[in-house]
């Protein structure tokens, strides 16, 4: 069944103190739907990714409230998909299910978090939950984790930290082009290993934001409605690996990805040589680094190097990563990001991305990571152009 | 009869120095030290309590003694830092040892004889043949308040010893055993409060001394022995001063007392303060030597023990860590690092 | 982190069994920016050890120095309190290592 996108939207990401969670749903599912031409009463289900709603807002049942938001009186039915900072990528992949199941036709996927009505403090503590409980016992936080995984992948590579800053530095570039991103201004290496360390040897210039916003996309099986500039979604891979980071085989490698993303390109028959953008999930500057090796962009051990080198960079790489800014310069509200990411390679794929356009893309991949990689969704898009 | 088949003993890793402690309040500290003789004391790390250094004593004392933790058939922990105030420290301490169920258990408070009363009481089931082993704990994250006297000396330490009435594996007899009571109020503290009091000079002569000594002239009499008999002397140490006195008015002299005196290098850590200084005699010792010994609480009162190692203890000694190395292995810290540590930021 | 003394019980076996066994470590980080639990403790390191039976554990290092924060440091699995809990709730001990 081909799995078209009818329309897309994204809130700014950034401290929207003013916003509260149903304005950002609202604005999110509104402006998807215009751009969608349709109205509410034509969604058959609703899906919504989030990830803290119930540990800092004490809100469950989400979908029903967000369902709310939605404005239509159908009744719609409405489901709450919870993979970490997968969120987004996982309520994509199940509403997806849902189109092939011949259940629904027509579908609004959207990622929506608001994390800064919170204390830091309560922040991280509610992160940690997307690790294991030895993990949280251990006094380790999600950069805690990934420290550990920039150890590793350090020493066995022989890679700098300056190499990893490098990453960030990448993103906000990217960033200073995109109008929805919450960071638009330039960082230098030497600004990232000045910031403040958070874990060692992770510094807060090497991780992402925290940030609100919701993104939205509706999703069509549905061939007898026209779009003048439809993009598929031509794979969606899902793939768990174990909770924690500390029994895993590899700590330089995250299996969910390579398992979800092996599906994905045998699926489609595509090679990572035919990718000519990604959004990819930086939640520090060592994940992105360890990604484009895991998505086969880059050999391994050279991740970090060849996004040095500017292989990825707009404008001069060849396969460009994280063009909207990534989690880093973009910014980071966790259930929102796998959706934005959609929302941010089908622009690339119609020729809309203004500034940061991705020249001649016909091929898009997202890379959503839940936890430390104990679920990845990837999602492999295509262009009518083909 | 029965005697001591195992010991373990515990000292946490960091030492703050007196000269620090004076610094701090800028009073003179060589003659701090000099009048209470000490140089530095032992500091429980910021996630220990009493608790998890009796573990780790009582762990040592079962490696030595090649006991199965199953055999342990009482278990008596005495502290006045329990970790509760309600909640055995005794069962937590059986739990991770993996003793079973089948023990006698309780938590005991008698100031710093709190650890010397829990050996009384096993004594008492082993000879009535009531068990075969038992486990006692003298065990304190002892707190001073900040400027008082009291925080130059009070200090952190676990020792456990285990006791058995086998003669094939007691490498220390208990030949004699008594003690001298009274209700004297000389240090206190009260439900909730976070440091003790004291009443100065009151817990010297009408305290320490008429119980140590009193007991002290109990055992020499009911054991008709003279200080000569024995090769080592082992007393309560709240300070350097105290012990020293304690044991020329009885009539030791001072090469019987100075192996004991851990308190030098590590402080007073209150029910753990006498049995240390008793491990550190037993590290040493030889076959067939008597060791006198008066432990001393506030309150008060006094425990008194007479002691024979035997043939069985240089293979015992063998397989310790002495308490003289253990104190050798050390971190400095400073006194913010100290009051951070002890919770009292 | 609330922690419930019926996690703490259910947990006794797991923690007795790895008691005093020593390792390696593989990782270690500083957590300088940590949870609200152990606020007052940070900053402190995580390691992750391979124990000398063979499986992997993650835990806190305590009583080290600077010198010890190397991949290699043999340790030891000992029992200290988790963190600081407020004055009515129940102590939760846990596995930590040390330095050998």
């Amino acid at each position: 069944m081909k799995i078209n996108i009818l329309g897309t939207a994204t809130t700014k990401f950034g401290e929207l103190w003013d916003t509260s969670p149903r304005e950002l749903a609202r604005e999110a599912m509104a402006n998807a739907l215009k751009a969608s031409g349709l109205r509410a009463s034509q969604i058959d289900a609703l899906f919504v990714g989030n990830m803290l709603s119930g540990i800092l807002g004490n809100q469950t049942n989400l979908a029903s409230l967000i369902a709310e938001e939605l404005g239509s009186t159908s009744q719609v039915p409405a489901f709450r998909i919870e993979g970490a900072c997968a969120s987004g990528g996982l309520a994509l992949h199940n509403a997806i299910n849902s189109l092939n199941a011949g259940k629904y036709k027509t579908v609004l996927v959207i990622g929506v978090e608001k994390m800064t009505d919170h204390s830091q403090e309560e922040i991280t503590s509610a992160l940690s939950a997307a690790g294991s409980d030895e993990e949280r016992m251990s006094g380790l936080t999600f950069p805690g984790i990934y420290a550990l995984m920039a150890k590793a992948y350090m020493q066995e590579y022989n890679v700098s930290e300056e190499a990893l800053a490098a990453v960030s530095v990448k993103n906000h570039y990217h960033g200073s082009f995109n109008p929805k991103a919450q960071f638009q201004s330039l960082i230098t290496i030497g600004d990232v290993m000045r910031s403040a360390k958070v874990a060692d040897p992770l510094k807060l210039l090497d991780c992402s934001p925290v940030s609100d916003g919701a993104s939205a996309v509706v999703i069509t099986s549905d061939v007898s409605i026209k779009h003048k500039n439809p993009v598929s979604i031509i794979a969606s891979e899902v793939a768990t690996d174990t909770l924690g980071l500390y029994n895993r085989k590899s700590f330089t490698s995250l299996s969910a990805v390579v398992t979800a993303c092996q599906k994905a390109y045998a699926a489609t028959g595509l090679k990572p040589t035919d990718i000519d953008v990604a959004e990819i999930h930086d939640c520090f500057s060592i994940s992105e680094a360890i990604a484009v090796e895991d998505l086969g962009f880059a050999k391994r051990g050279e991740g970090a190097r060849d996004i040095e080198n500017g292989k990825m960079t707009l404008f001069k790489g060849k396969i460009i990563t994280n063009p909207s800014g990534g989690l880093k310069a973009c910014g980071h509200p966790v259930g929102a990001t796998g959706i934005k990411q959609i929302v941010e390679i089908t622009e690339h794929l119609r020729g809309t991305a203004g500034k940061r356009q991705v020249k001649g893309a016909k091929i898009g991949l997202t890379h959503n990571v839940g936890g430390s990689g104990a679920v990845a969704a990837i999602h492999i898009l295509k262009g009518s152009t083909i | 009869m029965s005697g001591i088949v195992g010991y373990g003993t515990y000292i946490p890793k960091y030492r703050l120095k007196l000269s620090e402690i004076a610094g701090m309040w800028g009073k003179d500290a060589a003659e701090i030290e000099g009048g209470l003789r000490i140089s530095e004391k032992a500091v429980a790390g910021f996630d220990e309590d009493a608790v998890t250094m009796a573990i780790e004593a009582s762990r040592k004392a079962l490696a030595s003694s090649g006991l199965r933790s199953s055999a342990l058939q009482s278990i008596y922990f005495g502290s006045e830092s329990h970790p509760y105030a309600v909640n055995p420290s005794s069962t937590i301490v059986g739990e991770y040892l993996g003793v079973g169920n089948n023990y006698f258990a309780a938590d005991l408070e008698f100031a710093c004889k709190a650890g010397t009363a829990g050996m009384q009481m096993t004594v008492g089931l082993l000879d009535s043949k009531k068990i075969e082993y038992g486990l006692a704990i003298g065990s304190d994250t002892a707190q001073g308040k900040p400027h008082d006297a009291l925080e130059y000396t009070a200090a952190s330490t676990a020792v456990a010893y285990i006791l058995g009435n086998k003669k094939s594996e007691i490498i220390a007899n208990i030949l004699e055993m008594s003690s001298f009571t009274s209700d004297t109020p000389d240090f206190w503290r009260r439900e909730g409060a976070k440091f003790p009091s004291h009443f100065g000079r009151f817990t010297g002569e009408p305290a320490y001394f008429t119980h140590v000594l009193s007991e002290g002239e109990k055992l020499l009499k009911q054991s008709k022995l003279k200080p000569k008999d024995f090769a080592y002397c082992v007393f309560h140490m709240p300070n350097g001063k105290f012990p020293r006195a304690a044991a020329k008015k009885l009539g030791f002299t001072p090469e019987q007392l100075a192996p004991s005196l851990t308190v030098d290098k590590i402080g007073n850590p209150y029910s753990a303060s006498s049995l240390l200084g008793l491990a550190a005699v037993l590290d040493i010792a030889k076959p067939k030597q008597k060791i006198f010994f008066v432990s001393y609480g506030s309150g008060a009162g006094s425990d008194g023990f007479i002691f024979e190692t035997t043939l069985n203890l240089p293979k015992y000694q063998k397989k310790t860590i002495p308490v003289a190395k253990q104190i050798e292995d050390k971190i400095y810290i400073s006194y913010q690092q100290y009051l951070r540590q002890g919770h009292l930021l | 982190m609330k922690t419930s003394p019926v996690k703490l019980w259910r947990r006794q076996k797991d923690t007795i069994s790895v008691l005093g066994k020593t390792g390696k470590i593989l990782l270690w980080t500083i957590i300088r920016v940590p949870a609200k639990s152990f606020v007052d403790q940070a900053p402190y390191p995580v390691v992750i050890v391979k124990m000398d039976g063979g499986q992997k554990m993650v835990g806190q290092l305590v009583d080290f120095t600077k010198e010890n924060l190397v991949v290699g440091q043999k340790v030891q699995a000992v029992l200290r309190r988790l963190k600081t809990e407020g004055n009515e709730d129940a102590i939760y001990y846990h596995v930590k290592f040390k330095p050998l």
